[in-house]
């Protein structure tokens, strides 16, 4: 813990991993408005793994996905807004809304891992993309949770 | 220290009323996932799986609830009642994955629980609770640490 305080530039480590986490939940919720736009498009570049057009299975799999993809957009990624810029300005708001993103982060590679229907492969990409830096970084911001009196 | 007042043992006492039958049902989903008494609790008595993936998500999230949830819940209302900051913190955390699942159940189960439960049940045990306790949850503990 002594490691996530120490002081690199204007943040301490632990800070600097939140930052790094919550950047890595950008891309996911940049990769899901781009499948909430156009599903099959993202099926095609791989951002997403099942398809509308496919069968009955496929399809409902991919219901589940946009339910996700709806509560990532319209929930978690207004909170991340407001946990960067609220990190960046070492506000106490910021340190909530980062610990309420990186739980988000944590648990959606869960449910990926335990499905049993998705490729082995995207769930390592989950974990080690977004469950590992958001485990890390709710570390990282409890080690300097004293920075955030405000 | 912050002492707990009559709004915490709402909460708390909201909280043990919306997830602990639900964590109940997700363990008998994990250790019995075939069993009839799995479906009735899940999907409601008599009825059967929709098909493969209905099966597959329901399991995902069994483990991802007992494994996130369950933890969460009981350690942030221990915190809580022992005044301590950290526990408001884990109801935070958890107030937002409970309303982060109830956007996906919304999306994806309504037409089905709404249809089998009725709009009573649907707005509250089967689905409202997560989504009230959540908003409640995140006030409150916001109010309190700030």
């Amino acid at each position: 813990m002594k490691l996530l305080t120490k002081e690199i530039g204007r943040y301490p480590l632990g800070i600097w991993i939140a930052f790094m986490a919550l950047l890595l939940a950008f891309l996911a919720w940049l990769m899901q408005t781009y499948s909430l736009l156009d599903w099959e498009r993202a099926v095609e570049l791989g951002v997403q793994n099942e398809s509308f057009a496919g069968d009955a299975v496929e399809r409902a799999i991919a219901d589940v996905e946009r339910g996700v993809a709806i509560a990532d957009i319209f929930w978690v990624f207004p909170i991340t807004v407001i946990a960067f810029i609220g990190l960046l300005r070492k506000k106490f708001i910021g340190f909530v809304a980062a610990m309420m993103v990186f739980a988000v982060c944590v648990y959606f590679p869960l449910f990926y891992a335990f499905r049993g229907s998705m490729n082995f492969d995207i769930v390592l990409i989950a974990i080690f993309l977004w469950a590992v830096p958001s485990f890390l970084g709710i570390l990282g911001l409890w080690a300097n949770r004293k920075m955030f009196k405000n | 220290m912050i002492k707990p007042t009559l709004i915490t043992w709402i909460i708390a006492i909201f909280g043990a009323i919306t997830f602990l039958p639900l964590l109940g049902a997700q363990l008998i989903m994990i250790l019995k996932p075939q069993s009839q008494k799995a479906k009735d609790l899940i999907i409601g008595k008599g009825k059967d799986w929709r098909d493969k993936s209905h099966f597959l998500y329901s399991f995902a999230f069994a483990w991802a609830d007992l494994l996130v949830i369950f933890p969460l819940f009981i350690s942030g209302t221990i915190g809580v009642f022992l005044g301590q900051y950290w526990g408001y913190v884990l109801w935070l955390i958890l107030g937002v994955v409970s309303i982060y699942f109830s956007i996906v159940f919304w999306v994806l189960e309504k037409q089905f629980a709404y249809a089998t439960y009725g709009w009573l049940a649907y707005y509250t045990y089967f689905w409202g609770f997560f989504l009230y306790w959540g908003v409640g949850a995140i006030v409150f503990s916001i109010l309190q640490i700030a």
